[in-house]
């Protein structure tokens, strides 16, 4: 009877901790610290695979945007050193691609770092409007921008097609384009 | 005979520079970003837009129009928009969204009664649930990962910004 009892009680036990993970909503975690001195960490930008995280680490008034491996690895190098304050880092599928909003002199300017390549390219855009939001689509053919103009706020959208390779998960294929493809 | 011979030879050449500049041009026309003109005049119709997240086809931001702040999913290659039912609440100040690559969960970051708080929308069921923030922290941005099982969220703690990220089942 009390060895009855005991395993109904460690049933119920067990029925608690099922239904209670069945509520949980995941585990969350600190992203991994960035050495000594420690600072404002913002923006974060996780690439489409989840394997890097982008962010903008403030330290002495000063923004610069760091792309760290997942989970709790080491710094990734950029060839995006000077020209800070850095804003609003997006990353595309595998990270090859980093848009990011970088200054140069008075002017704020949106630039995307090809990581594979080492190039950097920067993106004209509308004149009389300044960057202020980027976010790049995981495979590289569009960039959306937050422009002020004239005081207003903006989104518009950019085909990058022609301009950066794409940037696909492995072994997904480009569509199209070959001999008698459309 | 040698000058008609450097005669007939110019119109060659002159074609030749002349494919030359045009196929310069042309390159450099490849290395500029094009607008989507259909799509960026449908969204200068609101007031102000902000805070952009594009995956995929899917491109999530915040518009204002009359003072009000909403959410938007806008399918880019259709150029329509994606009703999002039980989502914007004409009291809610909007901060962050962003969409995953299927097009099926948003993540939020709004202003209600007060409260900041971090929510997670999935379209397919309309449904709209709260997120904790532990240890305890006021969200600022969010970014959904392309499958969306993973939030990076940027939390405000003991007067630091700091990076969460939040496994989702």
């Amino acid at each position: 009877m009390a060895a009855g009892l005991a395993s109904l009680r460690g049933l119920s036990v067990l029925l608690a901790a099922l239904v209670l993970s069945g509520c949980d909503l995941g585990a969350s975690r600190r992203a991994p610290d960035v050495g000594p001195g420690g600072g404002n960490r913002i923006d974060p930008a996780l690439s489409g695979d989840g394997r890097l995280l982008a962010s903008v680490l403030e330290r002495d008034g000063q923004g610069q945007v760091i792309v760290q491996q997942q989970p709790g690895r080491g710094l990734r190098p950029l060839r995006l050193r000077r020209r800070q304050p850095h804003g609003s880092p997006s990353l595309s599928w595998n990270g090859r691609y980093l848009a990011v909003l970088v200054q140069e002199g008075a002017q704020r300017r949106a630039v995307i770092e090809d990581r594979l390549r080492g190039r950097l390219l920067r993106l004209p855009l509308p004149p009389g409007s300044q960057p202020e939001r980027l976010s790049l689509a995981s495979d590289g053919t569009r960039l959306a921008v937050q422009l002020l103009r004239n005081g207003r706020r903006q989104v518009e959208v950019f085909d990058l097609r022609g301009l950066l390779e794409r940037d696909l998960p492995p072994g997904q294929a480009v569509l199209g384009g070959g001999a008698g493809q459309p | 005979m040698s000058p008609p011979r450097a005669q007939a030879s110019c119109p060659p050449l002159v074609a030749l520079a002349a494919a030359a500049l045009l196929a310069a041009i042309a390159g450099c026309g490849g290395e500029r970003p094009r607008p989507l003109v259909g799509l960026n005049r449908q969204l200068a119709g609101e007031d102000s837009s902000r805070e952009p997240a594009l995956a995929g086809r899917w491109l999530a931001l915040i518009s204002t129009r009359e003072g009000r702040d909403r959410v938007q999913l806008v399918d880019v290659e259709r150029n329509a928009q994606l009703p999002l039912p039980g989502l914007n609440r004409p009291d809610a100040q909007l901060l962050s969204v962003s969409v995953d690559l299927a097009g099926e969960r948003l993540a939020l970051v709004r202003q209600l009664e007060g409260r900041t708080e971090l929510v997670l929308y999935q379209r397919s069921q309309g449904s709209l649930r709260q997120l904790p923030i532990s240890p305890a922290g006021v969200p600022r941005r969010v970014q959904l990962r392309a499958d969306g099982r993973q939030l990076a969220v940027e939390v405000s703690r003991n007067g630091l910004w700091q990076i969460d990220l939040l496994s989702l089942p």
